[in-house]
């Protein structure tokens, strides 16, 4: 057959077959039971209170420990195990070491500055991407809803990533403010550190302005290099939840499920692939090159 | 349009349903507008860079490295306009 009815056939039969979906299965109406925010509700597991402070161990306190673990515990592992002759997982590691010492901390901050503070960055780097990454992995965390496994009532697998709570980037984001400001105050002295935010070359009254914007823009900062993070991994994990059968259970068609999937799929690699070692490559980046601002000499 | 129309259209919302109304439109427009600059953003950057490339081959890895550090600060935005959003809908109760 020619190409025209091919392309034809190929668009209109899953069309017809979504439709013939819906006809056999109907809808079931508005679902009001199905509260997607739940997904991102955190449970007491261990309750911790001190006073009105909330120190439970909860599915965000897991998860950090659980990137914690495998930034520190991969690392050890590959760093004892190294060989003249590298293997694939050595060779990898090593080409992330080299983007993290030459290309973010090196190419954002004078020879000193990278040595001093590449720990830091590397860290982070490492850091935000398990975090980002363990939150792609389905893992046995619903206690709201368990399922029967030979017997035994094991909490239903879910997606969650601690850097979709506000808190998780937001604690990263002031270390690294706070971290860059004391750089600073230590490479200029505080009113020498202050006069660096207004450029060499304004006149008098144009400073003052000047002066505030910059004021601003480095509280704005603080907002910036959080939401960043938090928005993207949040609303991948919304995306991937809507699509994959949120909207379906939702709206009660069963017929949008088929084609709702494949989106579900095709944005799952893209967050994956992509949104996840993005995210912590600009946050790692992003700080590097505050730091590096944040002593560097006029020009 | 003079402010007091804002006032008026502030006590239109005095019942359940408008309101909710009004907050989902709140989300919608916002959200949705707010992808609109990042979206020519994005494209611009990527034209950029395949300008670059093609004037400049042998730049292309260091250029690549440069559009992905791009690339993420301007779909901030996107997330920016979507933060907001739901600060608007959520937290105007």
């Amino acid at each position: 057959m020619n190409k025209r009815v091919a392309i034809g056939l190929g668009v209109l039969t899953p069309m017809i077959f979504l439709i013939l979906l819906y006809v056999i299965f109907g809808s079931e109406g508005q679902n009001t039971e199905y509260k997607p925010q739940n997904e991102f509700q955190l449970d007491d597991w261990i309750p911790i209170h001190l006073g009105s402070l909330n120190l439970s161990v909860n599915k965000a306190v897991l998860y950090l420990v659980l990137a914690a673990g495998l930034t520190i515990g991969s690392m050890l592992y590959v760093a004892r195990r190294m060989k003249q002759r590298p293997n694939r997982v050595q060779t990898a590691v090593e080409s992330a070491y080299q983007l993290m010492r030459d290309n973010i901390a090196g190419g954002n901050m004078d020879a000193a500055m990278a040595k001093k503070w590449f720990p830091f960055i590397g860290t982070l780097f490492l850091f935000i991407w398990w975090s980002n990454m363990i939150g792609y992995i389905p893992l046995p965390t619903n206690t709201h809803e368990k399922f029967d496994l030979f017997g035994a009532k094991i909490p239903s697998f879910a997606l969650y990533a601690a850097t979709a709570n506000i808190a998780v980037p937001l604690t990263l984001t002031l270390v690294v403010w706070f971290a860059y400001h004391f750089e600073g105050i230590r490479a200029k002295g505080p009113i020498g550190y202050l006069k660096s935010w207004v450029p060499a070359g304004v006149e008098g009254p144009a400073a003052g302005p000047i002066f505030v914007i910059e004021v601003i823009s480095h509280f704005v900062r603080i907002i910036s290099l959080s939401v960043r993070l938090f928005a993207n991994i949040l609303a991948g994990h919304l995306l991937i939840l809507f699509m994959a059968g949120g909207l379906v259970v939702l709206l009660g068609l069963a017929a949008l499920g088929p084609l709702t999937l494949l989106m579900g799929v095709a944005f799952f690699l893209f967050e994956v692939g992509l949104v996840a070692t993005l995210q912590a490559f600009i946050f790692a980046t992003l700080t590097a090159i505050y730091l590096g601002g944040a002593v560097a000499e006029e020009h | 349009m003079d402010l007091d129309s804002i006032g008026i259209l502030a006590q239109a919302a005095s019942d359940e349903a408008t309101a909710k109304g009004l907050r989902a439109i709140a989300l919608g427009v916002g959200a949705g507008l707010g992808t609109v600059g990042p979206g020519v953003g994005v494209g611009y950057i990527f034209g950029k860079v395949i300008e670059s490339v093609t004037r400049q081959p042998e730049m292309r890895d260091e250029i690549t490295s440069i559009q992905w550090l791009g690339f993420a600060l301007t779909e901030a935005i996107v997330f920016y306009a979507f933060i907001f959003g739901l600060i608007a809908f959520f937290l105007s109760a």
